[in-house]
């Protein structure tokens, strides 16, 4: 009886849902009048010559041809060879637009424009080609280090930063290296497992096999990395738990150094807001710069 | 395009939903006479927030019931929204009367039930096992009853992802209920107020419970009496 259900059954699964993708023609970062989690005022403006948008060939081990995705550097890129660069992975919504003005306000987190920030779009993403895929993320992003790398970057020098589904490809390089290895990592509102989202949803201790094949298992990568290890999260996220996705990450961690930016009442967005933007960048920079 | 986009993330989130409607609506309340067979296709889930709005899910089951003596009514449910994710879901159970004299209207019941689903991608098989206690006032005999009661779901496993505690072990969902009776037919609603005891909020699903408790469910039911 199993049997002629298994193969009377459908291939729905939840797998898409993770990557809330959207397509562009082009970019429009200051310009974009869209939704967006805030907005910086002038101060924090980055001046044109230090905004350069690129394209990139990305491609996967199972890929015949490259997919080409895009990128925006902040900063001097004759410079990489001497300065620190984060390498910001963004989170699963709409396009690198969305995610401006947190890219900008990392590139203001010592003084104006001390860092340089590399962001790219993942397949399917605004004007990246391809359909998003949980490999195809990390291919992304490690082509994104790797044009770093070809710019003359050191381990020593590179950040790697994710927000909540950008913290997947942060905490996958930082655990299991490719090019180039990060000298530390912050993760924002990190999400600990797929198997975590479903048992949170289903309260009973559900496989998530039942319903995703995403294999994102932050809680377990982050038991091989041991670069200092910077956690931020609001505590009232809504859709990465605090308790049952941040603080499991956190607590998985055995590396050398690791510290916290706990933001009271702060939910998945706005982190940055509530706990104020100097105080933030006051704070990661310490971070950064231990 | 938006729109059918919100469809898809519609569609897709049900799958995170199927188990925590699993048993769906209770099977049978009363049991069936010695003898007596019905088919029914339940439709319904918990109440949810989606695009502005509020929605019962749309999860199905199929269920079929035998009376195996008056007093005992054996029954079994197959999860048809969960095959579309490649699980097989079953439950499997009896209805067993504890009391309902003849000279009464009133009487209560007791259903035992294991739940099972096996997925086709990893194979990966949980069972998790379930008593329901209800009492019925036939207040129109042979015409219509409503059933209060409450289901009582066991998560057997004491630990869930990452080696962290699994904090609910008894899973309780009050529920209560209306059948219109029709010679060929029976008409079922049916609402649960699942897991009160469980914080839902915050959750990655937008669960309308009530104080942030739990998930309130609404649930229809349509039985051919064979």
């Amino acid at each position: 009886m199993i049997s002629v259900g298994v193969v009377l059954s459908g291939c729905f699964k939840l797998d898409d849902n993770l990557y809330n993708a959207e397509k562009i023609d082009g970019y429009q970062l200051d310009d974009f009048d869209g939704e967006q989690d805030f907005v910086l005022d002038d101060s924090y403006d980055v001046p044109s010559h230090l905004i350069n948008i690129f394209s990139l060939n990305s491609q996967m081990a199972s890929e015949s041809t490259p997919t080409t995705i895009y990128a925006v550097y902040i900063g001097d890129v004759n410079r990489i060879k001497t300065d620190t660069v984060i390498m910001y992975c963004h989170g699963n919504k709409s396009h690198m637009d969305f995610y401006w003005q947190r890219a900008k306000l990392l590139a203001n987190v010592r003084e104006k424009n001390n860092y340089g920030v590399l962001m790219i779009d993942y397949r399917g993403f605004g004007m990246s080609e391809g359909k998003s895929s949980e490999e195809g993320m990390y291919t992304d992003v490690n082509t994104g280090l790797n044009w770093l790398y070809q710019n003359e970057l050191t381990n020593d020098r590179l950040i790697m930063y994710g927000f909540s589904l950008g913290t997947a490809p942060a905490c996958e390089l930082a655990a299991n290296t490719r090019n180039m290895v990060p000298s530390k990592l912050i993760l924002e509102a990190p999400f600990a497992s797929a198997e975590v989202v479903v048992q949170d949803a289903s309260v009973l201790a559900m496989p998530a096999s039942f319903v995703t094949s995403l294999q994102i298992d932050n809680a377990e990568e982050i038991k091989k990395i041991n670069q200092p290890f910077l956690w931020i999260h609001g505590t009232t996220d809504k859709k990465n738990s605090f308790n049952t996705h941040g603080q499991v990450v956190y607590d998985n961690y055995k590396g050398s150094y690791k510290e916290s930016i706990i933001v009271q009442g702060a939910g998945h967005s706005d982190v940055q807001v509530i706990y104020g933007f100097q105080k933030y960048c006051k704070d990661v920079d310490s971070f950064i710069k231990k | 395009m938006k729109s059918i986009n919100k469809l898809l993330k519609f569609i897709r989130i049900i799958a995170l939903l199927i188990f925590f409607q699993s048993c769906a609506p209770s099977r049978v309340v009363r049991p069936l006479k010695k003898g007596e067979m019905q088919v029914s296709v339940n439709w319904g889930g918990p109440l949810l927030g989606f695009a502005g709005t509020t929605i019962p899910m749309p999860l199905s089951s199929i269920s079929y019931a035998q009376g195996v003596t008056n007093e005992v009514t054996l029954f079994g449910g197959f999860h048809s929204t969960a095959l579309l994710y490649g699980v097989f879901q079953t439950d499997l159970g009896a209805c067993l009367s504890l009391y309902h004299p003849d000279s009464s209207q009133f009487g209560i019941s007791v259903n035992p039930v294991i739940n099972m689903a096996y997925d086709k991608w990893e194979g990966n098989f949980k069972l998790w096992p379930e008593v329901d206690i209800s009492t019925y006032w036939e207040f129109q005999p042979n015409k219509s009853f409503v059933y209060l009661g409450v289901s009582n779901w066991f998560e057997l496993t004491s630990e869930r992802a990452h080696e962290q505690t699994q904090e609910n072990r008894w899973l309780i969902n009050p529920h209560l209920g209306y059948t219109y009776i029709r010679k060929n037919w029976n008409y079922n609603i049916e609402s649960k107020w699942l897991v009160p005891n469980v914080n839902t909020k915050p959750n990655v699903v937008d669960y309308k419970g009530l104080n942030g408790k739990g998930g309130v469910g609404i649930y229809f039911t349509l039985t051919r009496k064979l």
